[in-house]
């Protein structure tokens, strides 16, 4: 009987096609923000949890809290010999150390100019950021030791500055810490391509990006506010900074407190629940959408059970069961709003795959989301569906088939 | 008994009672005056009869046809329908019995809208649980036999009255009925379509079958063999009709006769 009232659902759906579609909209609507809303948070996810990766899992940084510490003294700032120090006590954790210093500066190079971001690193920094060369080489010890004005840029700046990708041996002009100088170009690695996350991260259009031996742009200063370290894969980070922070105290003679500890695993961790906070709150707007959805199709049941009363004075005639007549204008419903849901997911998927084609970005869609969001549409079909069904089930024959 | 056919049954049980009336009254309580529908009808139609049912508007005539089709109860009294006293039944036992024991044929069709020929006539099987092959089959002989079988998939707008109510006829069939009720039948058809559903029911009424009519034109009335007069509520005369209307000649049920259902087969499908 079920398939029977399925087929005689379908009937009806098809007979009333505009009707249906209409009906249909509000679910199709809600269910297909409901699918866009969580897979733009899925995504964001993705994309956060990728920027991590690429900056490193196991990075941390710890710094003087400005903020708490009122009195900062000169000896609260690192130098070159504390960070050694640090090196040589975590021998067996850390991967990587430096100051991560960052200078922005004018660069010219024959007639064109343009800010340029130098980030400057260690010769052993691949070893904990991805960075693919496309040509050239990184950085060396010995340029790092020797202050060499050498550097490794992104493809994407090279283009912009000199025209074209294959750069290596060419030389630009800038100023770094009062100094003009020649630079040389020694490696080129690949850029950032992912144009949405190129948007995340707020990465001008016009401005470059090269990294440099971290020597050139600390010298002759020797005071760091950043202390920035990369552990080994398998330390355990949360135990890790607790140690490196009671210890970088103890050399600085503060206490714990006075210090700001910055680590990736928990800036993914809050941005992650940042992102959760944000789905559940559009979440909860698509939710209401997909209420008023279900409103409409209560609506048009409503109105589709007084338009076809004689229908079903006529079937009841013909002995048709209270729960036939019931089950038919639930399956109606439950099939309208789960196949408003199933358009939905589909328009909606296809509109994000769209999208992420555009901004050269993976979309996530979970499959768990679209089954989840049909059955709840078919289910506020069925829950909205209920009343009406049952004021149909309830007509008496008699007086249902003299309606007119 | 196997190798009877469609009537042949009913035929041969001749004579007994199918419906029976006894004290029948229905009352009509709109809140402020009770309104007396019937009064007391006492009637018996026996299997096999082809009765009409008349009287002006008012008379009575169609409460009595709502009561005896189960669709409506009475106030008082009883009413065995093929030995059941339905005055008691539950709205859905009276769904079994008007499926089971009653073909409506109305005076505007009542097809539903929008749904084939073919789908119309499967509907009581459908509500019977008869499985989809057997339903359609029985359901494409049924317009067959109503001379609709290169119509099974026509909707009813696309069709003339008579042939409308050829399929309203070829439905009231579907689930071989003891009783087929016909309210006004030819209320909406021209003459010549009038007389074609006429001359249907007397040849079902020939064939076994038992045909209660409702109807205020003598001429509708005249085909049959018993004629109730009703008049405010009360019935006033109950004739047998001497000289019923000679038919045409013309076959108008093909295939009627010894292809159709089975009854035990329908057992069997209920079960």
């Amino acid at each position: 009987m079920l398939i029977e009232n399925m087929r005689m659902a379908f009937q009806a759906i098809r007979a009333n096609r505009m009707r249906s579609l209409l009906t249909m909209l509000g679910i199709i609507i809600g269910i297909g923000s409901v699918i866009i809303i969580v897979s733009i948070g899925d995504s964001m996810r993705l994309i956060i949890e990728e920027a991590f990766v690429a900056n490193g899992t196991t990075k941390l940084s710890v710094r003087i809290d400005e903020e708490k510490v009122k009195d900062v003294r000169e000896s609260d700032y690192y130098t070159i010999d504390e960070l050694e120090q640090i090196r040589g006590r975590f021998e067996d954790e850390i991967v990587y150390i430096d100051s991560a210093p960052d200078v922005r500066s004018r660069v010219t190079a024959g007639h064109s100019k343009m800010i340029f971001d130098f980030s400057g690193v260690d010769y052993n920094f691949p070893e904990v950021v991805p960075i693919v060369m496309k040509s050239g080489r990184f950085l060396t010890e010995a340029e790092v030791l020797g202050r060499s004005n050498h550097v490794v840029m992104d493809a994407d700046s090279a283009k912009k500055l000199f025209g074209t990708e294959n750069a290596v041996g060419r030389t630009f002009r800038t100023t770094i810490g009062g100094y003009t100088d020649e630079y040389t170009i020694v490696g080129v690695c690949e850029e950032e391509t992912n144009l949405f996350r190129r948007l995340v991260f707020s990465l001008g259009q016009d401005e470059g990006t090269c990294y440099v031996p971290w020597s050139i742009l600390t010298y002759p200063n020797d005071h760091f506010l950043l202390c920035r370290v990369y552990a080994k894969e398998d330390v355990d980070m949360e135990d890790f900074a607790k140690r490196l922070t009671a210890y970088i105290a103890r050399i600085k003679n503060r206490n714990e407190e006075d210090f700001y500890v910055n680590s990736s695993i928990e800036n993914s961790n809050m941005l992650s629940g940042y992102m959760a906070a944000f789905s559940a709150a559009i979440g909860c707007i698509a939710a209401i959408s997909l209420l008023v959805g279900g409103i409409g199709i209560m609506n048009i049941m409503m109105v589709s059970v007084t338009e076809r009363t004689r229908e079903i004075g006529i079937r009841k005639a013909l002995g048709a069961r209270t729960e036939d007549i019931l089950l038919q204008f639930l399956t109606e419903s439950a099939i309208l709003s789960a196949f408003g849901g199933l358009i939905g997911v589909v328009s909606a998927s296809g509109l994000l795959y769209a999208v992420g084609a555009l901004l050269q970005q993976k979309v996530v869609i979970r499959p768990v989301v679209v089954i989840v969001a049909i059955s709840f549409a078919a289910a506020v079909g069925a829950f909205f569906g209920w009343y009406p069904a049952r004021k149909a089930a309830r007509e008496e024959p008699i007086e249902a088939l003299r309606y007119e | 008994m196997p190798g009877k056919t469609e009537f042949s049954e009913n035929a041969g049980k001749a004579g007994d009672e199918l419906i029976r009336l006894v004290d029948l009254a229905k009352i009509y309580d709109t809140g402020a005056i009770k309104v007396l529908g019937l009064n007391r009808i006492n009637l018996t139609i026996r299997r096999g009869e082809f009765v009409a049912i008349m009287g002006h508007s008012g008379s009575g005539k169609s409460t009595l046809m709502n009561i005896l089709g189960c669709l409506d109860r009475p106030t008082l009294g009883h009413y065995y329908l093929d030995g059941i006293d339905v005055a008691d039944l539950t709205p859905n036992e009276l769904s079994a019995i008007r499926n089971r024991k009653i073909g409506f044929v109305f005076q505007s069709f009542n097809l539903i809208a929008r749904t084939t020929a073919l789908k119309n006539v499967e509907l009581p099987m459908t509500y019977a649980r008869i499985p989809a092959g057997k339903r359609t089959k029985r359901a494409k002989e049924l317009l067959e036999c109503v001379g609709l079988g290169a119509r099974l998939s026509h909707m009813p707008n696309e069709m003339s009255g008579g042939q409308r109510q050829r399929v309203a006829i070829a439905r009231a069939l579907a689930n071989d009925p003891p009783l087929i009720l016909a309210d006004e039948p030819t209320g909406n058809l021209d003459t010549v379509a009038s007389i074609e559903i006429m001359e249907m029911f007397s040849e079902l009424h020939e064939a076994g079958a038992t045909v209660v009519v409702v109807t205020h034109e003598d001429n509708i009335a005249a085909y049959t063999d018993r004629i109730l007069r009703f008049s405010d509520g009360c019935m006033i005369s109950d004739e047998k009709n001497p000289n019923p209307t000679e038919r045409s000649g013309k076959q108008h049920l093909s295939g009627l006769y010894g292809s159709l259902y089975r009854r035990e087969e329908a057992a069997a499908d209920a079960d």
